[in-house]
C-alpha cells in the first residue's frame, strides 16, 4: 500500500509521488479513520481507506447476550443517532418474535427518532463547516443539537446512549411538558435552519468549494451500494421510510428530498432538507399523540424466539441501517448482521478520490458523514 | 414482500439446482445449490430483473452456539478466552434448526425502482469455504466480501484485493465463526 | 457562564435588584424515579425572544460603552506621546553621553518600544480574538483568569508557552528548525520601523517607508518555508510550500494595489500619505483615500484581500488549514518557536491593520472635523483596531479556498483589477491636475 513511485505527468515531467498517511489521528477524518493517500503534488493518485481502528466485535459479543441486552450495545455502533440503531434491532427482533407494537410507542419511537436525525445531521452541518474552515456554524448546530439532549435527557435520562426503544414499545413516556418545550425547540429551530443557509449552504466559498467536487453518478452511486443522504444526493429517489415504512411513517405527510448532481454539496443539502421534513414528521407526529400503553404485553424477560430469520431495515439517518437477525431458538441471537450504512458508504471513497486534491479529500470525506462506531461496530 | 414472484419463477427457471427456501420473514429467498450458480443468478438478478442494488453480503455459520453455558453475569470476563471458557452447554436446537459444519452465505439484492428484494442463500462447507467474488457486477461487494473473510474465512474467488478489513493484523482466526477461540494478545488485560 | 433565568422579564421592577423568579414547575422523568434530570431554563429560545430583558445583557453594553469611554479619557489625559518622546530626547541630550552614543541609546529606545507593540499585541489580539470568536459564536470565551472576561489569559498562556518544553522531532533539521521561527519573526519587527502610530509619531521617518514594509514583509515567507521543510512531516512540508505560493503571489496585488494612493500623495513616506489626507470636502466628508470615488474603494477592497492573504488567515488560510494540513508549517513546533510563529501572524495583522488605516482611513485624522481634538494617535489606533477587527470577523465568518482557486482569484480578478485600478487612478489625478477634479 505505501508506495512511493516515479511517475510521468502528461507534459512529460518525472515526479516524485508523496504517500501521505491520513489518520488515524488527523483532525478531519471523523474518527479513527486512516487514509493513505498516495499524492503527485496535491494531486491524489491513489487512495486508500483503511478501517478497523474501532472494531469492538458487537455482532460477536451480541450472540452471548439475551435480546434486552442487545439493545444496549446497538447504542455504540452510531452513536450519533442510537435511536435509529435501537429501532432497527427492536424492528428485526419484534418481526421475529411476530410481536405488535403498541400506537403510542409507534409515534414516540417516529419523534424520537426524527429528532435523533435532526440531531445527527445537525453534527455534520458542523462538522461539515470546519471541514471546510468555517468554524462558527459548528457552535450553532451543537447549540441547537443541545436541546434535543436536554429533550432526550428529560424523556430517558439519558444524552447520548438513550437504550429507550425497547423490545415491544419505548422505556418512558412523554408529558405535556416534554410535548410543549418540545414544540418551543422546533419553532425555535426552524428559523435557524435559514440562518445556516444564509451562513453556510449558499456562502459562494462554501459553494465553491463543495459544489463540483466528488460528484457521484446515479449508477456508480447504486452500484456502490451507497444509501441515505449519499444516495438521494446523486438523484436516486430510496427512503426506507416511503419504500418500506416503519412505525407508522405511511401516516405522515413528509417528501424525500433529492439532490440534482450527486456533489459534495447536494448531499449536504440534501440533509438540511431532511431536517426541514423531520421537523414535519414531529410536528405532525406530536399534533395526533396516540394514547395508550407504552409497551406490547407479555413480552418476557428473557425473551427466546422461535427459530428463524428476519430483516428488517430503517431510514437512519447516515443511510439504509438493516439488522438481519437469525435466532435458533435460543436466548441469544444466534448470529445478529448489521448492515452499516457508514461501511458501505465509505467503500466508494478509494475510488471517487483519485485525481482530487488533497483539500478536496476533506470536502468530500466529511460529505459522506461517516461515523467510524458504526463502520468498525 | 408482495407475492410478484416472476422474477423468483425466472430466477428459478434460469439457474438449474435452485430452489426457493423460507423466506427471511416476508422477502422471497433462493437458495443455490452450487458456488457456481451466484454469478450467472447476480447476473441476471441486474441486467434482466432490475436488481441493480446489492445490499448485504453475510454468512451465519450453523456449527451451534458459541461455548458459553448461558449468560455472562458481572463480573464480565472475556468469555472468548480459554481462561473463562464457561461450563460446557448442550445446543438447544429450536425446531427446524439443524446444527451442521457450513456456512450459509446469504445475499440481499435490492431493486431500488420497484422497491422489491430478494435473498440468494449459498451452503458452503466450514473447511473449504470458497464463493465467486461479486465485484465485477457489483462493486459495493467489494468491502462487504473483504468483511466476511476477515470474520468468517470465506474466500472470494475473483477479489481484487482480498485482505483483512476489520480485526488487526495479527489477530489469528476468524472471529465469527463459532470455534473462534481468542488467543491472547498485548491488549488483553490480564 | 450561564445566562440569567430569562423568567425576570422587562417588566419594570421598582427594586434595584429583581428578585430570582420562582423556579419553574419541574418536569420529572417519570422513569427516575421523580429525579429533575435537566433544567431548560437555559435554553436560547428565551434569550433570543428578547435579548435587552436580560440584565446581563444590559450591563455588558454598558460595560463597552465604558471601556470607549475610558480610552478616549485616557488619551486625554496622556496628550500627545511624540511630546514625550521629545522630552525624553531633550534629557538624553542633556545627559553627558557622547553624542554618537545618546543617538544609539535612542534607537535601543525606539527598538524596544516596537518590539514591546509587537509583543503586547500579541497579547492583545490573542484575546480579543478569542473574546470576537466566541460572541460570534454565541459564547463567552476566556471569562476566568484574571477576573475581568479572562483579561489575563492570554498573560498566562504565553507563559506556559515560555515554560513549554521545546521539541525539535527527529526527523527535523536541527538547526534550521531552530533558525525558521527567528526567520520569520525578525522581518517582522524591522518592518515596523517606519510605521506610524500617530501623526509623525513612528519609530523611523523613512522616505522609501512604503517599499521598506513590503520588501521586510516578503522576507517573512523564507521563515515560514524553512519550518516547513525542516519539520520533517509531509504536512508542513505542503504548508510550506503552499504559504510560499500563496504569499509571492499575493505580493503583486497587494503592491499594486498602494500604487493609486502613492500617486495621490506623492509620495512613499507614510508621514506624507499620512499629511494628504488631512482636511474636508464640503466642511465634513474627510478627504480620505478611501473616499476617493471608485479608485479609492477598489483599492481598499483589494488592499485588504491581499492583506488577509498575506498575513494566511482565513478565507485564505490554506498554509495552516487545520482541517487538511493539521496545521501546516507550524505543526512541528511548541514552546516559544510556535508562540514566535503566532507572533508574526498577529504582528503582520496588526502591521495590515495600520497600512489600511494610513493609506486609505487617513491615519491620525479625525472623521470629521469638530473631532479634532482628540489626540492623533488615538484616531490611528482606533482605525488600526477598528481593521484588525475585520480581519477577525473575517476568519470567523469565512470558509476557506481551495488552493487553486486562491491562486485562480489572485491572478485572473485580483491582479488584472489592480492594474486597472492604477489606470483609474492615472485618469483620476489627470482630471484634478486638469482642474476637474474634486478639491
Amino acid at each position: 500500500m505505501q508506495s512511493e513511485e516515479l511517475i510521468v505527468t502528461e507534459g512529460g515531467l518525472e515526479m516524485d509521488t508523496m504517500f501521505v498517511n491520513m489518520g488515524p489521528q488527523h483532525p478531519s477524518t471523523h474518527g479513527v479513520l486512516r487514509l493513505g493517500l498516495t499524492l503527485a503534488g496535491e494531486v491524489i493518485t491513489k487512495a486508500f481507506p483503511d478501517i478497523g481502528y474501532l472494531h469492538r466485535g458487537t455482532e460477536k459479543l451480541m450472540e452471548t447476550r439475551s435480546y434486552h441486552q442487545c439493545v444496549v450495545l446497538t447504542d455504540r455502533w452510531d452513536y450519533c443517532s442510537a435511536m435509529t440503531n435501537n429501532l432497527a434491532f427492536c424492528l428485526s427482533a419484534e418481526r421475529l418474535f411476530g410481536t405488535q407494537v403498541p400506537p403510542r410507542a409507534q409515534a414516540l419511537r417516529v419523534v424520537m427518532c426524527e429528532l435523533n436525525r435532526i440531531a445527527s445531521h445537525l453534527i455534520l452541518l458542523g462538522t461539515y463547516g470546519i471541514d471546510i474552515g468555517a468554524l462558527t456554524p459548528f457552535l450553532y448546530t451543537f447549540r441547537e443539537r443541545e436541546m434535543i439532549l436536554d429533550l432526550y435527557e428529560k424523556c430517558c435520562g439519558a444524552r447520548l446512549t438513550y437504550n429507550y426503544i425497547r423490545l415491544g414499545g419505548v422505556a418512558a413516556d412523554i408529558d405535556s411538558g416534554w410535548v410543549a418545550k418540545c414544540r418551543e425547540f422546533l419553532e425555535f429551530f426552524k428559523p435557524r435552519l435559514d440562518e445556516y443557509d444564509t451562513l453556510l449552504s449558499f456562502n459562494p466559498i462554501f459553494l465553491a468549494r463543495t459544489k463540483d467536487i466528488g460528484i457521484i453518478s446515479k449508477e456508480t452511486a447504486v452500484a456502490w451500494g451507497l444509501s441515505g443522504p449519499n444516495l438521494r444526493g446523486s438523484g436516486v429517489s430510496y427512503d426506507v421510510r416511503k419504500s418500506e415504512p416503519y412505525c407508522g411513517y405511511e401516516q405522515y405527510d413528509f417528501e424525500v428530498p433529492l439532490g440534482a448532481s450527486g456533489s459534495c454539496w447536494d448531499r449536504y443539502f440534501c440533509r438540511v432538507q431532511e431536517m426541514r421534513q423531520s421537523v414535519r414528521i414531529v410536528e405532525q407526529a406530536l399534533a395526533e399523540l396516540p394514547t395508550g400503553e407504552l409497551m406490547a404485553k407479555g413480552v418476557p424477560k428473557i425473551p427466546k424466539p422461535p427459530a428463524g430469520e428476519a430483516y428488517a431495515h430503517v431510514e437512519a439517518p447516515r443511510g439504509d441501517l438493516g439488522i438481519f437477525l437469525v435466532s435458533d431458538g435460543g436466548a441469544a441471537p444466534y448470529r445478529l448482521h448489521v448492515r452499516a450504512p457508514c461501511f458501505i458508504n465509505l467503500a466508494i471513497l478509494q475510488e471517487i478520490l483519485v485525481g482530487k486534491k488533497v483539500a478536496d479529500v476533506i470536502a468530500v470525506l466529511g460529505s459522506f458523514d461517516i461515523v467510524l462506531g458504526e463502520v468498525d461496530r | 414482500m408482495s407475492a410478484g414472484a416472476d422474477f423468483l419463477d425466472r430466477l428459478l427457471a434460469a439457474v438449474p439446482g435452485s430452489q426457493a427456501d423460507t423466506p427471511v420473514k416476508d422477502y422471497p429467498t433462493v437458495r443455490l445449490s452450487a458456488p457456481k450458480d451466484l454469478l450467472p443468478a447476480a447476473r441476471l438478478l441486474k441486467d434482466e430483473l432490475g436488481f441493480d442494488y446489492l445490499e448485504m453480503v453475510t454468512a451465519v455459520d450453523w456449527l451451534g452456539p458459541v461455548n458459553l453455558g448461558g449468560f455472562v453475569s458481572n463480573p464480565n470476563p472475556n468469555p472468548f478466552t480459554q481462561k473463562h471458557p464457561g461450563p460446557p452447554v448442550s445446543p438447544v436446537a429450536g425446531p427446524g434448526v439443524t446444527y451442521r459444519p457450513v456456512l450459509d452465505l446469504l445475499w440481499s439484492f435490492g431493486d431500488l425502482v420497484k422497491n422489491r428484494k430478494v435473498f440468494l442463500r449459498l451452503e458452503v462447507p466450514r473447511d473449504r469455504a470458497e464463493a465467486p467474488s461479486l465485484t465485477g457486477l457489483f462493486p459495493a461487494a467489494d468491502w462487504q466480501e473483504r468483511e466476511a473473510f476477515d470474520l468468517f474465512g470465506i474466500r472470494f474467488a475473483g477479489h481484487p484485493n482480498l485482505i483483512k478489513i476489520l480485526t488487526p493484523d495479527f489477530l489469528q482466526g476468524h472471529p465469527l465463526r463459532k470455534d473462534y477461540v481468542h488467543a491472547k494478545d498485548r491488549y488483553d488485560a490480564e | 457562564m450561564r445566562a440569567e433565568p430569562a423568567a425576570s422579564a422587562p417588566g419594570g421592577e421598582a427594586s434595584p435588584r429583581p428578585v430570582k423568579a420562582p423556579l419553574p414547575t419541574p418536569v420529572l422523568n417519570r422513569k427516575s424515579g421523580g429525579r429533575l434530570l435537566t433544567d431548560t431554563r437555559f435554553w436560547p429560545t428565551e434569550v433570543w425572544k428578547s435579548p435587552w430583558s436580560l440584565p446581563r445583557y444590559r450591563a455588558g453594553a454598558m460595560w463597552l460603552a465604558g471601556i470607549v469611554l475610558g480610552i478616549a479619557a485616557a488619551g486625554f489625559a496622556v496628550g500627545e506621546l511624540a511630546v514625550w518622546a521629545e522630552k525624553l530626547l531633550a534629557l538624553l541630550g542633556r545627559t553627558s553621553l557622547p553624542p554618537a552614543v545618546a543617538a544609539w541609546v535612542w534607537v535601543l529606545i525606539k527598538l524596544t518600544c516596537v518590539i514591546g507593540v509587537i509583543v503586547v499585541n500579541g497579547l492583545w489580539a490573542v484575546w480579543w480574538e478569542r473574546k470576537i470568536s466566541a460572541h460570534i459564536q454565541s459564547r463567552f470565551g476566556p471569562m476566568y483568569a484574571g477576573g475581568f472576561h479572562g483579561w489575563a489569559q492570554t498573560i498566562l498562556d504565553s507563559i506556559k508557552l515560555l515554560l513549554k518544553e521545546d521539541v525539535t522531532p527527529a526527523a527535523a533539521d536541527q538547526p534550521m528548525h531552530l533558525l525558521a521561527p527567528i526567520m520569520a519573526i525578525a522581518p517582522c519587527v524591522m518592518a515596523f520601523a517606519p510605521v506610524l502610530f500617530g501623526d509623525e509619531l513612528a519609530a523611523a521617518k523613512l522616505d522609501v517607508g512604503v517599499l521598506y514594509i513590503f520588501a521586510f514583509a516578503s522576507i517573512s515567507v523564507i521563515g515560514i518555508v524553512m519550518a516547513g521543510w525542516a519539520s520533517g512531516n509531509k504536512y508542513s512540508l505542503l504548508g510550506g510550500l503552499r504559504a510560499a505560493a500563496q504569499i509571492v503571489s499575493y505580493e503583486l496585488p497587494r503592491g499594486f494595489s498602494v500604487v493609486p494612493v502613492i500617486m495621490f500623495a506623492g509620495s512613499l513616506d507614510l508621514a506624507v500619505i499620512d499629511q494628504a489626507q488631512a482636511g474636508y470636502w464640503l466642511g465634513f466628508v474627510p478627504r480620505w483615500f478611501v473616499f476617493y470615488p471608485v479608485v479609492g474603494q477598489l483599492a481598499f477592497i483589494f488592499f485588504l484581500i491581499a492583506s488577509v492573504a498575506e498575513t494566511n488567515r482565513t478565507p485564505f488560510d490554506i498554509p495552516e488549514a487545520e482541517s487538511e494540513l493539521v496545521a501546516g508549517f507550524h505543526t512541528e513546533f511548541s514552546g516559544i518557536k510556535w508562540a514566535m510563529f503566532f507572533l508574526m501572524e498577529y504582528g503582520y495583522v496588526l502591521l495590515s491593520s495600520f497600512l489600511l488605516a494610513v493609506f486609505f482611513l487617513g491615519g491620525g485624522a479625525a472623521p470629521l472635523p469638530f473631532l479634532d481634538f482628540i489626540p492623533s494617535w488615538i484616531w490611528m489606533v482606533s482605525k488600526a483596531m477598528l481593521m484588525m477587527f475585520v480581519f477577525l470577523w473575517f476568519r470567523w465568518t469565512f470558509p476557506r479556498m481551495r488552493v487553486d482557486q486562491l491562486m485562480d482569484f489572485n491572478w485572473k480578478i485580483l491582479l488584472p483589477w489592480s492594474f486597472a485600478n492604477i489606470g483609474f487612478a492615472g485618469v483620476l489625478v489627470y482630471l484634478h491636475r486638469s482642474g476637474w477634479g474634486p478639491g
